[in-house]
């Protein structure tokens, strides 16, 4: 009798063990994997993108599920060089807590949402260009009457908790001015943006554009908030894994890209036109000259079907915040530097 | 889990000693190998994704802020004080949770015994939406219930004295006794002082002889006590009453919209369950002591205070071990609605140090001690009354 009852559960034991095994071995990393986030991308044929949890003209699905915004888009700019296809692209929508270790894991190929480059966060992630050059805004009810931070002493602030950008600067205001917040934190910029509309605080600070958009596109009366811009300047990258040259250059040349075909006239309407015909130098980055393609290893038209499928870095920004949008943002510093902004394109060659 | 490790299982059968020895000497050496592999593949990942590990972060400087904390913080302290901060917030949080639930759970317990229709049909109406119902739903609809319900745009006096907006609700406080710590203490060692007396006055009852009036006494020194502190204080003492500006309220004492929905949510939550713990323990006590009680005169009231509530005790114990642990877990649903307690704050530090694991080994290391511990005293106690249940019954 007893050795019936031994038997299956030896047997139990014996499978459990095997199993056990067998996952243990999964787990276990392949030797001589091809290292970088390249390989993995063309080995799976798209690429995954980090983007907020809804910001219209950011980062957010619409109606029929598919992703807009200034941020997506440029993500969609990277796979169109990469895979030559701008749809062959992934969203993952992430919190701000979320963010960096997804970068840092590989669970996204590339991190696109309002991410300001710090020297701390840099340390951790690998900042590859400036996409978005935003400040902070207090954003509260026009009935205040507030000119000035200073006139805004003693009253309730809702914010994001998570260490932000936001929150130092009111504490840099508090100093400077002399004066005192009281603040209510939020998990998340969408709970902080709906405790203001309910009157849950005077005052809802923020990322620039991010408020922005919130105001035009969520307020009942967006004519109701009074926006103020502070000086405090927040770049605002693209960031992939450390120690990934090859795709490094992808990004950051792609951006470059994107800045360099709106100073050079190139759009998404002429580019056909501009390959065939437009000068020199023009001609040889959208794919007459070989050697850019082959340098950074990818397809000779790679900068022709960025700027084809996804268009140059003004088009993006009308297309997603411009004043064809409801949120109509002002570029601010996010013009050619030719107009007064910080925009500039690198050179191709000399 | 540990709540029930005092209720004595039966023996397992004894299997074979050698054969057994074997297995379970191969499944332990298994496991250990499988943590061990995990360890091992982890840090490898981590070294070659250049993510540094290590615990020299909790020594820097925090440079955050923390909303409404029981112990004072400053952005200027270090990242483990502002973990300290905000494991008090949690244990805080809980304690007048447990607390609240407890006193709610047991009434509403005794309300489902009730012969009185109504009584008994609200009280199950509450027990079962608790329980069939997510708690966040409740948190979220709650607080959104505050921003509905709450006067907008002037705080408005809704009891004497008592002052409500959205922005929160005050009470009257005093002012002039001086800092907060020292009353603590005092208040502390009153309610120790005050524990021994009741001890001594139990032990006296038991021996024969006259009764010393140990309570009486220990309250009259109390009261002595106060009473000579408040003559020696009294000078600066004054009444701080809240007072309305616009939304705001400035004076008084202050509870924040997201504490108070954290609590009261919490409360109510948990309280559906207590309630099914304490009906349970009073059915599970024979009905024969009901009609012993009744055939010696004594009111309805009085048999389930004085004979079934002290029985019910040795039933009800270890559950309601599981649903104090349950309610410290639950505590971190705060997150949704801006109450900073342990959760909360260390989603903060991870984002602002990006050292994840540690981060989240630290949350489990504190969860996990907080809850053995309360299981343990817990387990402490269930002994105890287990013991004396035996005894007398």
């Amino acid at each position: 009798m007893s050795r019936r009852r031994i038997h299956p559960s030896a047997r139990r034991a014996g499978l459990a063990i095997a199993g056990l095994v067998s996952a243990l071995a999964a787990c276990a990393p392949p030797a001589g994997e091809e290292r970088g986030a390249i390989p993995r991308m063309t080995g799976r044929d798209y690429v995954t993108c980090g983007a907020s949890q809804g910001i219209s003209g950011l980062s957010r699905p619409d109606e029929k599920g598919v992703w807009r915004g200034f941020d997506v888009d440029v993500c969609r700019a990277f796979a169109a060089a990469l895979l030559g296809d701008a749809e062959k692209i992934r969203f993952i929508p992430l919190n701000a807590a979320q963010r960096l270790p997804a970068v840092q894991t590989g669970e996204i190929d590339v991190l696109s949402r309002t991410t300001t480059m710090t020297f701390t966060r840099d340390m951790a992630i690998r900042f590859v260009a400036v996409t978005q050059f935003d400040s902070d805004v207090l954003i509260f009810r026009r009935s205040l009457g507030a000119a000035k931070p200073a006139d805004l002493n003693g009253r309730t602030v809702c914010l994001q908790s998570g260490g932000s950008s936001a929150d130092n600067t009111l504490t840099r205001i508090e100093r400077e001015a002399a004066i005192r917040f009281e603040r209510v934190y939020f998990d998340s910029t969408i709970t902080a943006r709906d405790a203001y509309f309910s009157g849950r605080c005077d005052v809802y600070v923020t990322d620039g554009f991010l408020g922005a958009s919130q105001v035009a596109t969520v307020a009942r009366r967006p004519a109701d908030h009074s926006l103020l811009y502070l000086d405090h300047l927040l770049p605002q990258s693209v960031a992939i894994a450390r120690g990934d040259d090859r795709w490094f250059d992808v990004v950051r040349w792609t951006v470059n890209l994107l800045i360099w075909a709106e100073q050079n006239g190139v759009t998404q309407a002429n580019v056909d036109q501009q390959l065939k015909s437009g000068p020199d130098e023009v001609r040889r980055v959208l794919g007459e000259d070989p050697a850019f393609g082959r340098a950074i290893g990818l397809d000779r038209r790679w900068a022709y079907n960025v700027i084809k499928q996804v268009g140059n870095y003004g088009e993006i920004w009308e297309r997603n915040l411009g004043q064809g949008t409801r949120i109509k943002a002002e570029r601010r510093l996010n013009r050619p530097y030719k107009q007064g902004g910080l925009l500039f394109p690198f050179p191709w060659d000399v | 889990m540990s709540a029930q490790a005092a209720v004595p299982a039966p023996p397992p059968r004894p299997p074979r000693p050698a054969r057994a020895l074997v297995v379970q000497s191969a499944a332990v050496a298994l496991a250990a190998a499988a943590v061990l592999l995990v360890i091992v593949t982890t840090l490898g990942n981590l070294q070659a994704r250049g993510i540094p590990i290590g615990f020299e972060f909790l020594g820097d400087r925090a440079g955050f802020k923390i909303a409404d904390t029981v112990v004072p913080f400053v952005p200027d302290h270090s990242y483990l004080r502002a973990i300290g901060v905000a494991i008090v917030n949690t244990l805080f949080l809980s304690a007048l949770v447990c607390l609240a639930a407890t006193l709610i759970g047991s009434a509403l317990g005794v309300a489902r015994l009730s012969t009185n229709p109504l009584v008994s049909g609200l009280a199950a109406v509450w027990v079962e939406t608790v329980r069939n119902t997510p708690p966040v739903l409740l948190l979220i609809f709650l607080y959104a219930g505050w921003g509905e319900a709450m006067p907008v745009g002037e705080a408005q006096e809704i009891l004497p004295g008592v002052l409500a907006s959205i922005r929160g609700v005050a009470i009257p406080s005093l002012t002039g006794l001086g800092s907060a710590t020292p009353l603590l203490l005092g208040a502390a060692a009153a309610v120790g002082v005050y524990l021994a007396a009741e001890l001594a006055a139990r032990r006296l009852a038991r021996a024969p002889g006259r009764r010393f009036p140990v309570r009486r006494v220990a309250l009259l020194v109390l009261a002595g006590l106060l009473a000579g502190f408040l003559i020696w204080r009294g000078s600066g003492l004054a009444l701080d009453l809240p007072q309305a500006q616009g939304d705001d309220i400035v004076g008084g004492a202050r509870l924040t919209p997201e504490f108070a929905t954290v609590v009261f949510g919490l409360a109510v939550y948990t309280a559906g369950f207590i309630a099914e713990i304490v009906r349970s323990g009073i059915q599970a006590v024979p009905r024969g002591q009901w009609e012993a009680g009744r055939a010696l005169g004594l009111r309805e009231g009085t048999i389930l205070r004085r004979v079934v509530a002290p029985q019910t005790l040795r039933v009800i114990v270890p559950p309601m071990t599981s649903q104090y642990i349950n309610t410290i877990k639950n505590s971190t649903l705060a997150i949704t609605i801006g109450y900073s307690e342990f959760m909360t704050v260390m989603g903060t530090v991870i984002n602002r140090t990006n050292h994840a694991l540690e981060g989240t080994l630290i949350i489990v290391a504190v969860y996990m001690a907080i809850n053995l511990a309360l299981a343990a005293l817990l387990n402490l106690y269930n002994r105890r009354v287990q013991q004396r249940g035996r005894g007398n019954g």
